[in-house]
């Protein structure tokens, strides 16, 4: 394992303090009491299968100006920033491909999970995040269009609370979309954790946590799904499940899913109509800045003629 | 699949046979091909196996050590996947080549065996919070001939169930750090509960139906495919007379995509389900051929017969 050296990086064997809080040393079940209060509402107030989309949702793009196009997504206490960049040529690849390609990473910040200190080198969590984000974003981009080049699509996780992929392709999404890459429909993802008979929509990190953790009782669903969906053709791009449940569970969250996967499409479609409302807008006032500076010229200029031709 | 040529035409005669359910090899969608299956056959792991699925050929090598449990998980041991795709597969595996492939294999079976009701992990405890064992499976694809992902859970499978793990004779505490006593005898060892052990079918999705173990040229002809992972029965890996077993059932523990293309929602559920049937009559051959192999090697030293035939 390649240390960076330029940073300190600890002892190897240093652990989080929080090991020796009482927080961690709770049991599954004090864990999963802990998820749902009386009023069956979700640490945040929210409902079972209530999701983050409707009013915990922000989403803007053009954030990085040096990128193509970028996007900013926050669920919440789940930030995501995302940034594509121009179609350049296939690095290291003599053949020529038909269709292009996407380059996906997915990085978490240092400091972005509650748990652990991420490590500076991409580990295994998030190789297989970036395998799974350009699995989801494939079938969506008209890749037949851009054939021999590769369009590099960046995500930076800054605060992982939960649904942190699905985050991620909604953000990648948005960004592909904003950077004009042409694409076949608006790509959106959900995820939802199951523990036992209750399904947590779009889980937060502590729910997560305990769903991916194998409860004592033989027999019991627990897992994590996220699927990813092109709605408007009623795609599939992406089904990610961990974790172990029965079939009839599986197929039954789909449906789930599905709707969920609907409900954030307006939310990307009103900031994409935003900006071009906005890009029309700037442009309109730019043309009427423009018309006036140019009157302005020509009546500097007569007046100039004038003197000329008096003197 | 690497360095596989087919020409249009082909391609449309593999679609139209799948269409009419009798595949370019005679099989029916829901086939197999024919698989060769031999553990213990490295002499320097604890566990191994070998499988050849048509082309495709697999090698599994597990191997012990002793590691110190993670913190919040201090009463469970380890479990680690290791993939090389060498480069005799094919030329395009030379130097990185066969990462990504790699990559995408091992994460496949750490998610597949992440639940503790496809693995569980209790049992490679030895001291809890102290020490416990550290499985380090390395799969070698010695040849692809498409369906990686099925053959090398089959084969992983088949080497955890011939893994043998030393007995622990005693342990010391002596200021804290664990002294521990093994017995010398290599015959002295335990085995492992690897009956719920999860395998992981793929099924590809060619024109509108989806087939079951695609060979190369049929990997070649789709641009989608499903990894259902689904856990085994113990049943079928215990002897017959022994205590009955409950028959439990399976359950997913990993669904993946992969590849280029996507699918309907409906198409998804059937093909789940699909894979459900598939994984049943697979775990039960598997469980059928280990026990009658392990039967066979009961008291007579194993007669060998060159591993890469």
């Amino acid at each position: 394992m390649p240390l960076d050296y330029r940073r300190f990086n600890g002892p190897d064997d240093s652990v989080s303090y929080k090991r020796f809080t009482d927080n961690y040393l709770k049991s599954y079940d004090e864990l999963y009491e802990e998820l749902i209060d009386k009023n069956s509402r979700r640490k945040d107030g929210r409902k079972l299968d209530e999701a983050r989309s409707m009013c915990m949702f922000f989403a803007r793009t053009d954030l990085i100006s040096q990128a193509k196009g970028s996007a900013y997504i926050e669920l919440k206490k789940t930030k995501v920033v995302c940034s594509v960049f121009d179609p350049r040529e296939i690095p290291h690849q003599n053949e020529f491909s038909q269709l292009g390609q996407l380059y996906c990473e997915v990085k978490f910040a240092p400091f972005s999970c509650v748990r652990q200190r991420r490590p500076h080198a991409p580990d295994a969590e998030e190789r297989a995040l970036s395998v799974a984000l350009r699995q989801a974003l494939e079938p969506a981009v008209c890749r037949h269009l851009f054939p021999n080049y590769q369009v590099d699509v960046f995500v930076y996780i800054l605060e992982h609370d939960g649904a942190c992929l699905a985050a991620a392709i909604n953000a990648a999404g948005l960004a592909l979309a904003n950077a004009s890459v042409p694409m076949y429909d608006i790509i959106t993802a959900c995820s939802l954790a199951i523990i036992g008979e209750k399904v947590f929509v779009d889980p937060t990190e502590a729910e997560e946590h305990l769903a991916i953790m194998s409860p004592d009782t033989e027999g019991t669903n627990h897992g994590i799904i996220t699927m990813s969906m092109m709605s408007e053709l009623k795609q599939v791009s992406d089904f990610m499940q961990i974790g172990s449940m029965d079939v009839q569970c599986v197929t039954k969250v789909m449906e789930i899913l599905e709707k969920e996967c609907e409900t954030i499409v307006p939310n990307i479609q009103k900031v994409l109509v935003l900006n071009v409302v906005q890009c029309f807008n700037q442009r309109k006032q730019l043309e009427a800045e423009a018309k006036e500076r140019e009157a302005a010229l020509n009546a500097k200029m007569e007046e100039w003629k004038k003197i000329l031709n008096a003197g | 699949m690497a360095g596989l040529l087919l020409s249009p035409t082909e391609k449309v005669f593999i679609l139209h046979g799948v269409q009419d359910d009798y595949r370019s090899d005679g099989r029916s969608n829901i086939d197999y091909r024919p698989m060769e299956l031999e553990t213990d056959v490295v002499s320097h792991a604890s566990g191994s196996a070998r499988l050849r699925l048509a082309n495709t050929d697999i090698l599994v090598g597990v191997k012990t050590e002793i590691d110190v449990p993670k913190p919040d998980k201090p009463d469970c041991g380890k479990l680690e996947f290791f993939v090389d795709c060498s480069a005799n597969a094919t030329p395009e595996f030379e130097g990185r080549g066969g990462e990504q492939l790699a990559n995408s294999i091992s994460n496949m079976m750490q998610k597949a065996y992440h639940s503790s009701q496809a693995f569980n992990l209790k049992q490679l405890c030895i001291f809890e919070g102290k020490q416990c064992w550290k499985l380090y499976i390395d799969i070698l694809i010695l040849e692809c001939g498409g369906n990686l992902c099925d053959a090398v859970s089959l084969a992983v499978k088949a080497a955890l169930f011939n893994t043998r793990i030393p007995f622990v004779k005693a342990a010391l505490m002596d200021g804290g750090n664990i002294d521990l006593q093994l017995s010398d005898d290599p015959y002295d060892s335990k085995l492992l509960d690897v009956g719920s052990a999860p395998l992981l079918v793929t099924l590809c999705k060619i024109g509108d139906k989806c087939v079951v173990d695609p060979s190369a040229e049929e990997e070649n002809c789709s641009v989608i495919s499903l990894i259902v992972g689904l856990t085994g029965d113990r049943k079928y890996y215990y002897p017959k007379d022994a205590d009955k077993q409950q028959s439990v059932e399976s359950k997913c523990t990993t669904i993946g995509m992969n590849g280029p293309g996507s699918v309907a929602p409906k198409t998804l559920k059937d093909a789940i389900n699909q894979g459900i049937v598939a994984a049943k009559s697979l775990d039960e051959a598997l469980g059928q051929a280990l026990l009658k192999e392990r039967q066979q090697n009961i008291g007579i030293k194993k007669h060998s017969y060159g591993f890469l035939k």
